[in-house]
């Protein structure tokens, strides 16, 4: 063959590239994450999932929670808001010129400028961080996903589709275990018009014996099982409703800040 | 037969090619290109700072957006510190909790005008007989707060200072840290006749 030697380095190059690129660059990048603390505390972050959470990471790759489901909040913007926290002596003269100043939606430099104004009035303000984008407006979280969010994740569910909503906070916009439970068994029976398939295969159906089960599940009037049955989860299935639980990435972060 | 064609089926010629220069343009061009490509990277990509995310720009920029520990800041991060230490026994509603923790809301111990008393009892715990908006009380709380930093410490009586109606106003990092100042290493719980001696 002709040219053998340069046929072979060019295309050494062009995948020692890709493999630089996506594989070392990262490695270099991200490889080194640990554990970092809650904006303005000592307050550790991320604490590992309990032990329940954890294993329901692994029931939540399973049963393929990915595909419809992602892990991931992205942000587009960072904005400052003036908030007056005291009007000092003057309050009509510090009342006037808010009305005149634009204290929303602020680059930084024109929220110091705004606050500097306030405070030659004699009023007091505090300067608020707020992250924005589409799923931020959705209500989905507060501040974009970041690396160390999933720091103790293996493998980590970001997941590409959502057929369903994100799932990075459902553990606070969803804090209650039975609520978890009950739309994992039936999705339409709290959730109207959902379209997600019932994991019922997560459960058990008992005939209630001389005590009803302290596990069983508690239905909204109209679902549930006949009378003189009951829904249980099995292992799984609260396995998987613990590792929801556990899902919250709401703290603010030095590399995601925010004001709470 | 046209000559052209003639003279490219001859059997024998192998086709090689032949050196061109590059024109010019191309290259200015690409320079081009790479100019724009390396001032974009200057400006978005944070030279690959593993903390710096879009939509910031640069490590400075991701600095400048920090939030400031103001007051809402210092309140809900004593807010949290609260549910997760505190508020297990003293209840999220800092109602307490029958022979578990007596309330915060209305409390005399709470809501003093210095912290000499209030810092000591996170700091070295509180055990005994002790009144509380004239109920009796007796039981013992371990230093929940010795473990907690200043500025944590500090948050967290903040917050019960301020919150459910009281309004004490806050506590300083400097505060705790005077107070702790004066403990010995290793400080026993005080009960409330020790507590009672000391300046409020």
């Amino acid at each position: 063959m002709k040219n053998g030697t340069a046929i072979f380095l060019a295309v050494f190059v062009a995948l020692g590239a890709s493999w630089g690129g996506f594989v070392l660059a990262p490695e270099w990048q991200l490889g080194g994450a640990k554990q970092t603390t809650v904006l303005n505390s000592s307050e550790l972050y991320p604490l590992g999932r309990p032990g329940e959470a954890y294993q329901g990471l692994q029931v939540y790759r399973a049963n393929g929670c990915a595909a419809c489901h992602t892990e991931q909040i992205r942000q587009s913007g960072v904005a400052c808001e003036v908030v007056l926290t005291s009007a000092g002596k003057n309050p009509s003269a510090v009342s006037n010129l808010i009305s005149t100043l634009k204290l929303n939606g602020l680059a930084k430099e024109d929220a110091d400028a705004a606050s500097d104004k306030i405070t030659a009035a004699g009023g007091k303000t505090e300067i608020h961080i707020v992250a924005s984008g589409p799923d931020i407006a959705r209500g989905w979280g507060t501040r974009q996903s970041v690396a160390e969010d999933y720091l103790y994740d293996y493998p980590v569910q970001l997941g590409g589709l959502r057929v369903g909503p994100d799932l990075s906070n459902v553990g606070v916009r969803e804090p209650d275990l039975n609520w978890q439970l009950v739309h994992l068994y039936a999705p339409s029976s709290v959730v109207k018009g959902s379209t997600m398939p019932p994991f019922r295969f997560l459960f058990e159906v008992h005939k209630i014996g001389k005590a009803p089960s302290p596990d069983a599940l508690v239905f909204p009037k109209g679902s549930g099982p006949p009378a003189a049955y009951e829904i249980v989860p099995k292992p799984e299935g609260r396995e998987l409703a613990a590792y929801l639980l556990s899902l919250h990435a709401n703290v603010p972060l030095y590399s995601a800040p925010f004001t709470p | 037969m046209n000559p052209e064609l003639q003279a490219s089926s001859q059997p024998d010629a192998e086709p090689t090619a032949t050196r061109a220069t590059v024109p010019m343009w191309i290259l200015v061009l690409l320079l081009l290109l790479l100019f724009l490509g390396g001032v974009y990277f200057d400006h978005h990509s944070g030279w690959f700072d593993a903390q710096v995310y879009r939509p910031y720009a640069s490590a400075e920029e991701l600095d400048a957006y920090q939030p400031k520990s103001g007051a809402a800041a210092m309140l809900a991060q004593g807010k949290r510190t609260y549910d997760m230490i505190c508020g297990v026994c003293h209840g999220p509603d800092g109602m307490g909790k029958p022979n578990q923790a007596p309330p915060l809301v209305g409390s005399e111990w709470v809501n003093t005008k210095g912290f000499e008393r209030l810092v000591r009892i996170p700091l070295t715990g509180l055990n005994g007989p002790l009144q509380v908006e004239g109920k009796d009380w007796n039981l013992s709380m371990a230093a929940m707060g010795a473990a907690l930093s200043d500025a944590d410490l500090a948050n967290v009586l903040t917050y019960i200072r301020e919150s459910w109606g009281n309004k004490a106003g806050p506590v300083t990092a400097d505060d705790v840290k005077a107070v702790r100042a004066k403990l010995s290493a290793h400080p026993q719980p005080l009960n409330a006749e020790q507590l009672k001696a000391l300046a409020e």
